[in-house]
Formats: C-alpha cells, structure tokens, sequence
C-alpha cells in the first residue's frame, strides 16, 4: 500500500495540485492550489488565501477529493480527504504562512498575498491514477547511496574543520562556501551578516554568480531572505518559477504595480534553501543556496545545511568576538606608485553617507568613513598603516561599542574595492592591522 | 483577450460529485463550443474518467475549469450535462491537437513534451454540458466572480 511519505515529491509544489469540493445542494466546485503539505501519514492541510468558494462548500460539506502530481513523472495521485479545522495560528501556520510571505514580499506583493488560515484535512484514502499516463512512469524513487551520504559525512567534517581553523571571517566565509560546493554539490551560494548599525544584512561572500554581489543589502522581511532572517525560520521552496508566477497573477489582478525586489543570484532559480544563522535567539546573517533544478533541495539537504548553518553561526561569532588588537608583528607593504595615467576621483555624499567612485557608487555608511578616513590620512600625511584598534577609538567613524562588527566591515570594503577600483587596495598585514595600496592619483571631492 | 476553457493550450480539470456528497474529478484534454459557451462539449479519457462519468449519470451536475499554465488566467464554467458518449472516431485529431497545443505551453515553461504526450488521452468520453454559470477564477480578489 503506497504511504504518502512515498509520495512526498508530490507536495514540494513543482506542479499545482486540483482539489474538487461541493456545496450543500450536490453543485460541484474545482480549484487549483499551489501546495498540498503533508503533515503526517494521516494528514495534509491546504493553504486559504482568499476566502473562496472551496472554503465556503467545505462548511456544507466536508468531504474533498484532491489530485496530486509526482514532478518528475507527471504520474497522478488521488486523495480523498475530510476537512477537520482551520488553523490561524501554531507552528504549521507559521511554517506556511511563511513560505507564502517570502513568495509575496518577492513579488511586491507583502500584507496583501497571505495565508488566511492552514485548513487541515484528515487522508480517507490514497490511490495511484491507474491508467492515466500510457507509457510506465519512470522508478525515480529517491536513493541515496551510501558513497553519496559518505561523501557529505566526509564534507561535514571537513566544514566544520575549516570553521574551526579559519583565523579570519574572510577566510571561514569563503572556505564554507567552496565546502558546500565540492562536497555537496551547491553551486550557487551566499552568506549575509547582519550589520548591527542598520539591523540589515549585508552580502559578505557569494558563490557560482557572474557578478559576487557583495555589499548587497536586504532589509529583514524583504523577499525570501529577508523573510528568513525576520521569522528566524528555515525556507525550502521548490518550483519557483511556478510559484512566482502565481504570486504575479495575483498581483497583476490586483492592479499594484509589482515593486519585485530582484533576488540576488540567479535570475531562472527554480529552488532554493535559505537558512537563518542563529546564535539561540540571536540572528547572526543567512546563508543562501539557490539551483535550476527544481527539485534539487531535499530534507536530507536542509538537515545537513542545517548543521552547517550553526557551525557557521558559533564560527563567526567567535571570529567577531575575539579581541584583534593585540599587537603583533607587523609586514610592512610599500604603497606602489601611482601609474601617472590613472586618476581616480573619491566622492563622499554627506546627506546620504555613501562613496562614490568616479561615477559609480562604491560603499556607504561606516565602512565608507572608514574609507573616507584611510584616504584622508594618506593624502594629509602619506601614512599607510593601519590599526583596527585606531578605527575603534575613532567616534566620527560611529562604530557601535559592543558587537561592532568591524572585521565584516573592514572585508565589505575591501571587496568593493576589488571589483570597483583595484587601484586601491586593503591589505591585511597581521592580525588587527592592515595596509593602505594606493596605485593611482586621488583626488577626494566632498558634497 | 480573455482566455476560456475552449481555448488552446488550456490545463482543463471537471468535477462531478456522487449523489451522497463524494466529489471526484479528473483530467481533460478538450473542450469545445459552436455556440459562444451556451453549450459546451467536454472530452475525458476513458481510462481515468470512470467517476466522473458515473457521478453526472447520477446527478448531471459539472464544473469545467480551464486554466493557462503561463499566466494562471482561469476561468470555471457550471451547468447540468445533456449527454454522455463515446467519442468518435472524427474526433480523434481534435483531442490529440488540443493535447499537442497543452503540451507546446508547458514545454515553453520548461515541462519536456514527452511528458504531456505520454498521457492516456484515447478513446475519451465526450460529455455534453449545458452552460448555467460562468466564473472568474484566476487567482486574486476577483476569484469567484460570476462573469455570466
């Protein structure tokens, strides 16, 4: 007998599922939902959004019959369910109200597209579509061999040992991502961490894009990041295109102009698995991973990158904790000369606290003064070391004084610098001190 | 244009329900009209309509819902059928044709057509159905809305 667990591909919300009810009088009624979730052997619950037709028929009559379709094979299964109660609240309406959230902040659509309640429904019964696909559905039942679950053994204990020995954020971030790459097989990622100063999250190290995309902003419960982070809640979504879709139909027919926020990453993602870091109840950033294929998440992923995502969060709070002003011997770096042909021109805008580049914006708020600062000092004085100790004793500068981030700060700007003006650089030169590169004529222009 | 369920391309569903209360459904590859949606003829594969074609023997009533995958854009059409028969052999291009247009729009959003072609399409029941009620049904606030 086919248990739903068996099925459990039919409920990831790749191909939208039918569900016929019927009023009190015998009048039939067919919709479409998105998602049919499985809660246990026994019972599913489907998501209200509006108050419909469905729901009012179910008042009259219990009884429903769903058709649910395996992604892969398009095979067909048929339930019959018992409606039981709404739910407006606990953890299932949490765990569903959240994924639609994260789709309708996506789409532009955040307060309007939201879960009414989480109707559940007791399972009466549960058999395959016979006949319903003429050549036999291909076996895709999930295996995972053992040489697969040794290698991602293999890869946890190989994260977590790069965590450990990691010296600095830069390098920890980094080696977690490569990690998750080689062993297990996420091409596409991104860690953000929360910048205490603005309570955003900001892109500290990215993965498999053209563009890195650090220094990108998102503000929690924006899009499906941002969601994750304000919820402090896991969100694995499966069939994105279809479920953006959606969220566009429903934003089209209300006539609200769609003010999307672009995802960060891939522009054709079909799934993705976003993950809060947390430190208890204290959110550390996201670490994001996103894929074309639409069924590429699974739970076993979401338990491992489960585990990942706390180390990663104990790693850089250790990392950000300790104390990198103690001295140490310093490399001392000679500033190259400036190529006579190369004139880069700093421009600080004071109203809105940002850097630009020629004509490009580079940073803003603490790192670009931190920047500002740095340039200052070398155009006044000619100097080119630095310590972070100074930075933190220097109030214009407006750190915070607990958790001030400034190692995450410091690695932000030297990765704006990397991609926009590699004519300056910032180079680490021992532990809490760093040098000024300067291979062009400044000029520093302030509005 | 609005899109209705006699269009091509759609992602057709009926729904029926058993004189004691049991709803059922299944899926279908065509409907068509000669006479503006007063009448409509709707055609299910035998292999996965006996329900269906058991429950509107009983108690006539049908809902249509034609839906267009890329856009969602829906529409439900309710009324009592007239006749339920074996469809005939003049009839197989058309079904087939209509199942080839479902299966270009879902390849468009990344569905293989091999998929949609790989579905039991024939020999199908035709059942007639006299229109009553028309419904908006894409989703959003409009849903539900009777359109005649």
């Amino acid at each position: 007998m086919t248990r739903l667990a068996d099925i459990s591909r039919c409920f990831q919300g790749v191909i939208p599922s039918i569900v016929v009810t019927s009023d009190g009088r015998g009048v039939p009624n067919v919709t479409y939902v998105s998602q049919v979730h499985m809660i246990d052997e026994k019972h599913v619950a489907l998501s209200c959004q509006f108050f419909n037709k469905t729901r009012r028929n179910l008042d009259e009559n219990p009884r429903a019959w769903v058709e649910v379709y395996e992604p892969l094979t398009f095979q067909t299964w048929r339930l019959r369910i018992r409606f039981l109660r709404s739910e407006k609240s606990g953890p299932l309406f949490d765990a569903m109200s959240m994924r639609i959230e994260a789709i309708a902040s996506h789409t532009g659509m955040k307060g309007i597209f939201k879960l009414i309640a989480a109707d559940v429904f007791e399972v009466e019964s549960l058999e395959k579509n016979e006949g319903f696909l003429s050549e036999a559905a291909v076996d895709t039942s999930e295996q995972t061999s053992l040489d697969g679950v040794r290698s991602e053994v293999r890869g946890l204990q190989y994260v977590s040992e790069q965590i450990n020995r990691a010296d600095c954020l830069e390098k920890l971030l980094e080696a977690v991502l490569e990690s998750l790459d080689q062993f297990f097989g996420f091409e596409h990622t991104m860690i953000l961490l929360v910048d205490e100063s603005t309570k955003r999250l900001v892109t500290m190290a990215s993965r498999g894009y053209g563009e890195s995309g650090v220094g990108a902003e998102v503000a929690p419960g924006d899009g499906m990041i941002g969601t994750v982070a304000r919820e402090r809640r896991m969100l694995r979504i499966s069939g994105l295109s279809h479920e953006l879709r959606y969220g566009r139909t429903v934003a089209r027919e209300h006539g609200t102009p769609s003010a999307e926020v672009p995802l960060p990453g891939l522009p054709d993602a079909q799934s993705a698995l976003v993950m809060p870091l947390t430190i208890g109840d204290r959110l550390v950033g996201v670490i994001a991973a996103e894929d074309r294929d639409p069924l590429r998440f699974g739970e076993w992923d979401e338990a491992y990158l489960h585990v990942i995502a706390n180390q990663i969060a104990l790693g850089v709070d250790r990392i950000t904790a300790s104390d990198d002003d103690d001295e140490a011997p310093v490399i001392s770096i000679a500033a190259p000369a400036p190529k006579s042909d190369t004139r880069r021109t700093f421009t600080f805008y004071a109203n809105d606290d940002c850097v630009f580049i020629d004509d490009e914006y580079l940073i803003r708020n603490v790192p670009g003064r931190i920047l500002w600062k740095l340039l200052g000092e070398f155009q006044r004085d000619g100097r080119t070391e630095f310590s972070n100790r100074e930075l933190r004793l220097d109030e214009s500068l407006g750190l915070p004084a607990i958790k001030d981030n400034l190692e995450s700060r410091l690695i932000l700007l030297r990765k704006r610098l990397d991609e926009k003006c590699p004519d300056v650089r910032i180079v680490p030169t021992a532990r809490g001190k760093f040098a000024l590169q300067i291979g062009a004529a400044i000029q520093m222009v302030e509005k | 244009m609005r899109r209705t369920p006699t269009c091509e391309g759609m992602s057709i569903i009926v729904g029926t329900v058993s004189p004691d209360g049991l709803p059922a459904g299944c899926r279908a590859i065509a409907v068509v009209s000669s006479d503006e949606m007063k009448t409509v003829t709707v055609y299910v594969p035998m292999a996965t309509s006996r329900e269906v074609v058991a429950n509107v023997a009983a108690t006539k009533r049908l809902a249509i819902v034609g839906s267009y995958p890329p856009d969602h854009s829906t529409m439900q059409l309710k009324g009592m059928t007239t006749a339920v028969r074996l469809a005939g052999d003049d009839e197989h291009e058309l079904v087939r044709t209509r199942l080839e247009r479902f299966a270009d729009v879902l390849h468009a959003i990344g569905v293989p057509r091999r998929v949609i072609r790989s579905i039991n399409y024939w020999p199908a029941f035709a059942i007639d159905m006299k229109v009553e009620e028309v419904f908006e049904q894409t989703p959003g606030p409009k849903a539900g809305t009777p359109l005649r």
